[in-house]
């Protein structure tokens, strides 16, 4: 009651702060999310259509990564193996797009990505993702130095895709000069993958295999992002923490007397302290709700900004949530535990030293 | 009452107190008197357990006040304040700036004492609202609220205009009936009219 009314008759500093707490947790929502999303993006990819990957031996990220594309047949001779398909994934400008991202598979993987206009590409052609589609209204489209013609359009969840190109993994491997990224393997039942994983290392000393369950866990591009997206996220919470404490202490500072008034009058450190806490608690929980909802909208918006061309994608899960709420209430309190200590010791004195004066 | 024995206060080198010792009884108005730079309000404050005293010791109802374990509770249950500006917080109304001070079970006081000091249409209004006159009378009656023993008033008519300083005066004594020991603190020598007892104070000394 005495918090809220407090911050009621301090609405200039309760706005400085509660606009510095909105500002750290919307940028640790969105980083968090935007970083969650790509993975998620990538490993729904590499996880929808396969329980094993390999890839070649030693390489840090699957562009870079060159598989003969010969092994699918001997992979597809192993016991207890239901399918196999190759894929090259690479970038590449596309028509005066600069930048996208360019699939290469195999016709037995064609199906994955649903037609929405036209019909799969034969040699020379591509299907082009929904959302990269919206930028061309030719029939053709120059990607690298070779012209494809525009076979049809499909729609895929995964920006990545919508916002890309398909076409036969042997146009592909001209392109970027390579047989195959990846191949991705799918098992007659869960429980002879990692049979599958030991038979099929066997087949080649230049591969790596592994379930794309561990990939995903290990990619390392994947640890890149998590640890840049924990690095930003950090700053962006100290740099809260740091609002609130200065703020907090130009509050405090400025009301030294009714600090000094409720010392006067009997009240506890505690009461002070307890007091202090519950106004950053208010503004922080408000905050949060605030950020929260404008980051659903702006990840809401994401994949509708053209010029994003549906690469950046935002997830927001229930355990970000709770992982952005706790760091909100440990920065709010945080934040406010030193100049909380220093009004409490409000030294109810000054009241008769001013009387004085 | 109150008890002070061989009572000195330093701040740094400098003393400002000097072994003081005296008493005040139950019910006694005690007008303090002096300059400005007596020791008046240091006295004050540590009479009012405000400040710890360099030197000596502090009796307050019996109890030595260094002793004391819980002195917020101390201060809250047994004493009251009121200072030369109101003080009041100006983001409560009037109610809830007496109400923050009251115990829970003095919080049944309230409106019986701004019944008693004639302020209780304003308890709804916010300070800035009211007359500076009303003002004092609303931190009086937050120093009562609690009916404490003792009342120490610092320059509480400071502020005020001579009709307005008469009130507050005819209001603390009406405290002294009721039983409360009040121990003003003030340049103004109207005091002299209520006070039962007079401690002159001159560079830290009783005269």
């Amino acid at each position: 009651m005495i918090s809220l009314k407090a911050l009621g008759k301090n609405p200039f500093k309760t706005l400085l702060i509660f606009s510095s707490i909105t500002i750290a947790v919307m940028a640790i929502f969105l980083i968090s999310s935007v970083s969650q999303g790509v993975i998620g993006m990538y490993s729904k990819m590499i996880k929808t259509d396969g329980d094993i990957i390999i890839t070649q031996k030693g390489i840090s990220d699957t562009f870079f990564s060159n598989v003969d594309i010969a092994l699918m047949q001997k992979i597809d001779a192993l016991q207890d193996v239901a399918s196999s398909y190759a894929m090259i994934v690479g970038a590449s400008p596309i028509g005066h797009i600069p930048i996208a991202g360019i699939y290469g598979t195999t016709q037995n993987h064609m199906s994955h990505y649903k037609l929405i206009k036209g019909k799969y590409p034969k040699e020379g052609e591509v299907i082009l993702g929904a959302n990269l589609a919206k930028q061309f209204a030719t029939v053709s489209v120059n990607i690298g130095s070779k012209s494809f013609g525009i076979s049809g359009v499909f729609s895929s969840e995964i920006g990545f895709e919508d916002g890309g190109a398909v076409m036969n993994i042997e146009d592909a491997g001209k392109l970027f000069n390579r047989s195959a990224s990846f191949i991705l393997v799918t098992s007659d039942s869960p429980n002879s993958t990692d049979d599958i994983v030991k038979k099929i290392a066997l087949l080649d000393d230049e591969i790596e295999v592994k379930t794309t369950q561990n990939f995903v866990k290990e990619y390392n591009q994947f640890k890149i992002i998590e640890n840049s997206s924990l690095v930003v996220s950090t700053l962006a919470f100290a740099m809260g923490l740091m609002g609130i404490a200065s703020v907090m202490s130009m509050i405090v500072n400025s009301r030294k007397e009714e600090f000094g008034i409720m010392r006067a009058l009997g009240k506890s450190r505690l009461f002070i302290i307890k007091n202090l806490f519950f106004e950053t608690l208010i503004m922080s929980v408000s905050a949060y709700l605030f950020a929260f909802l404008l980051s659903l909208g702006i990840l809401a918006m994401l994949p509708h900004i053209e010029m994003l061309h549906g690469y950046v994608n935002g997830t927001l899960s229930l355990s970000t949530a709770l992982y952005v709420f706790a760091s909100t209430l440990f920065m709010a309190l945080f934040g406010s535990l030193i100049p909380a200590w220093i009004a409490s010791k409000t030294d109810p004195i000054l009241l008769i030293n001013q009387g004085s004066a | 009452m109150i008890k002070a024995a061989n009572i000195s206060h330093f701040y740094g080198a400098e003393q400002v107190l000097f072994d003081l010792s005296f008493e005040i009884k139950s019910g006694e108005f005690l007008f303090l008197s002096g300059e400005s730079g007596s020791g008046k309000s240091t006295l004050l404050s540590i009479l009012s357990t405000l400040l710890k005293p360099s030197n000596g010791e502090l009796l307050i109802d019996g109890e030595s006040v260094e002793k004391i374990k819980n002195i917020d509770y101390f201060r809250q249950s047994k004493i009251g304040f009121v200072f030369q500006f109101h003080y009041l917080i100006n983001y409560l109304n009037i109610y809830e700036n007496i109400a923050l001070a009251a115990l829970e079970d003095k919080k049944q006081n309230i409106e019986k004492i701004l019944e008693e000091l004639g302020i209780l249409e304003l308890s709804s209004r916010y300070p800035n609202e009211i007359s500076g006159g009303q003002r004092q009378r609303v931190a009086l009656a937050r120093a009562l609220v609690n009916e404490p023993k003792i009342i120490f008033a610092d320059e509480p008519t400071g502020s005020l205009d001579s009709k307005n300083s008469q009130i507050v005066y005819s209001l603390l004594a009406e405290a002294v009936k009721r039983g409360t020991t009040v121990v003003v603190a003030s340049h103004d020598m109207q005091i002299e009219n209520y006070a039962t007892q007079i401690i002159r104070l001159k560079d830290g000394q009783i005269l």
